[in-house]
């Protein structure tokens, strides 16, 4: 027994020791580049590299609009250009668009100017303001480290007032990894956001690989989701009203796996598995052994591997066909981290009345050229957003515009 | 026309003259058809402003200021937008960018990316030609910047780059002071030693291809 005992206590020092070692890894002042982490031997010599935005845009003549697919009857054109590194979309009440982006500094407003689009800059010298959301009539900016509320938006586009600090403190460590945050206005009148894991695979701290909820009154937080290593689409079902997110998985595991996925919060607390699982059904090499998979919740949907899954808006139009109602629209970025490229398209998910998946299938497609190329695309498809007409609206960062989907009957009778 | 009228030239014939002007218009008719996004000769026009510093053609001879012959085009326009915007700030720089237009940025980046880039003049230690390689592929500037360093897409060619220059931006990125793009650059220079990027920037701004 005695012999037992300290086996056990053995075992369990060498599993402390086991855990400090790794959080001493992650802590270190001089840990490995974000990206980096989790890096096999073998793909250390890779030449993937990320892409980025050309900010200074592309005119629309340069646009390759005629290499776009969607399904018969529907019609995608251009709405507009000249919106650096165009990513988050968010509705003013009355339908003005609101538009941020990752690494530049500017929120631009997309307004109606007697019939003609025109592009107004509404805030200059912001800090990564990836994330939008309008609520009350009132704009909310989420920065990397802190949200910010305009009051009264529609009537200040044109010269808007100081923004108010709503939530400060959220960019726990001010580090080059997964800084952005999407913000989304939930059905109760509250904020949601995420704060990404800081490295591509760690031992995140406390407020990070999580989902957040935001009183936008008192700013009190609530940590509502864990184990989300970063989440950058999130959408309430209009019908259920739960949460649905895309997450993307973890780099350097191979070009097939793990799977992005698709989630569904179901109840507040709950953890969806980084770093110890990935897809609901991988151990992570290293973590995986601190936890198991059935301690998380798994993924809706396995979305395929390093398809860069972004903005996520189910479809409440009039516009489209009927079988279109409620379904998702996912804008797929579509990733470096692959030898093999996937991704840059617009999905579409069908759901059951149970909300269980039943199809996941291409929507808009043409971005990518070659899928071994460097780059192997022209546009890459960040946010979409549902407009009062019914039509669709699809971000593309790399050319800083955004394109408009429409249906028409006639247009698939003439096919 | 505008073209022309910038540059003196000696008061020739009318007729001589005249054809000038319709050859000028002409291939400026002709340009335009053909031009896609950006225009070379707009940006060799509009860029005499900058060699006063960047040197001729792009090829600096001040150990502080980048080189921008041969640069990758997409490294231009996002170094000129960060400029304009606020993310980059430098006091010799930030105002000429401050009126650019994003065309302007297209003609200038076509221009000097179309330019070559002179060879170095600098001669790297012996510590940095010995350990410069390794180095630059230990903390994965290969990776992204290619086997020879010369840069791809947004991703700058550093090769023979001016020696102060290197030096500022890779201890501007471990600061985390220097505007990066998703974090990669800032995230690759937060693990360097000092001694590592005196080396690295020794052995970078020596290379000659």
């Amino acid at each position: 027994m005695r012999f037992r005992r300290s086996a056990l206590v053995i075992t369990f020092m060498s599993s402390v020791l086991a855990m400090s070692h790794l959080s001493t890894n992650a802590q270190t002042q001089n840990p490995p580049p974000s990206w980096k982490q989790g890096m096999s031997p073998e793909a250390e010599s890779s030449s993937l590299h990320p892409f980025n935005p050309i900010f200074t845009g592309t005119e629309a003549k340069d646009l390759q609009l005629s290499k776009l697919k969607v399904p018969a009857g529907f019609k995608v054109e251009l709405y507009s250009d000249g919106l650096p590194e165009a990513r988050s979309m968010a509705l003013t009440e009355n339908g003005t668009l609101i538009v941020s982006n990752r690494l530049a500094k500017n929120v631009y407003a997309v307004v109606d100017n007697n019939g003609k689009r025109e592009v107004k800059t509404i805030l200059r010298g912001m800090t990564a303001p990836n994330g939008v959301a309008v609520i009350k009539g009132n704009l909310y900016v989420a920065e990397r480290d802190r949200i910010l509320r305009y009051d009264n938006v529609e009537k200040n586009l044109d010269n808007m007032p100081g923004g108010k600090v709503v939530v400060d403190g959220i960019d726990p460590t001010n580090g080059p990894g997964h800084f952005w945050k999407f913000l989304v206005a939930g059905p109760d009148g509250k904020l949601y956001f995420n704060i990404g894991s800081p490295q591509n695979i760690t031992s995140p701290n406390q407020m990070q690989a999580a989902i957040f909820r935001a009183d936008p009154d008192s700013g009190q937080l609530e940590r509502i989701a864990t184990g989300v290593r970063n989440s950058v689409g999130m959408a309430f079902h209009p019908v259920t009203q739960k949460l649905y997110f895309t997450e993307h998985g973890r780099d350097w595991l191979g070009d097939d796996v793990p799977n992005d996925e698709l989630n569904v919060l179901s109840k507040d607390g709950e953890n969806f598995g980084f770093p110890f699982c990935h897809q609901g059904d991988i151990p992570d090499p290293v973590y995986g052994k601190f936890n198991t998979c059935a301690q998380s919740t798994p993924p809706i949907l396995k979305l395929g591997a390093h398809v860069a899954p972004l903005g996520i808006r189910f479809y409440t139009g009039k516009m489209f066909p009927s079988e279109y109602k409620n379904n998702i629209f996912m804008a797929r970025h579509g990733s470096w981290n692959r030898n093999t490229k996937q991704g840059y398209d617009v999905m579409r998910v069908v759901l059951d009345g149970k909300g269980k998946v039943v199809k996941y299938e291409p929507f808009l497609t043409g971005f990518m050229t070659d899928e071994k190329a460097d780059p192997p695309m022209w546009g890459r498809p960040v946010d979409v957003q549902v407009i009062a007409d019914g039509s669709l609206l699809v971000s593309d960062d790399y050319n800083g515009v955004i394109y408009r989907v429409s249906y028409s009957k006639d247009a698939k009778a003439a096919k | 026309m505008k073209n022309t009228s910038s540059h003196s030239y000696p008061r020739v014939v009318a007729a001589t003259a005249a054809t000038f002007f319709l050859f000028t218009f002409l291939s400026n008719l002709i340009f335009v058809n053909t031009a896609s996004a950006a225009d070379i000769e707009t940006g060799r026009q509009k860029a005499q402003v900058c060699i006063a510093c960047h040197g001729a053609a792009g090829n600096s001879e001040i150990p502080e200021i980048p080189a921008l012959a041969g640069q990758t085009a997409q490294a231009i326009t996002t170094a000129l937008y960060q400029f304009r915007e606020g993310n980059r700030k430098n006091p010799a720089m930030s105002p000429f960018a401050a009126n650019l237009s994003n065309a302007d940025m297209n003609n200038l980046a076509a221009y000097f990316a179309s330019e070559k880039r002179a060879a170095s003049i600098r001669v790297s230690s012996n510590d940095a030609v010995a350990q410069g390689p390794e180095l630059a592929k230990k903390y994965n500037c290969v990776q992204c910047h290619g086997p020879l360093l010369l840069g791809q897409q947004h991703i700058p060619r550093i090769a023979g780059q001016q020696h102060t220059y290197l030096l500022a931006q890779l201890k501007g990125f471990k600061a985390m002071t220097r505007a990066d793009m998703d974090g990669n650059m800032s995230s690759a220079a937060s693990i360097l030693k000092d001694n590592e990027i005196e080396i690295l920037a020794d052995y970078v701004a020596g290379l000659n291809h």
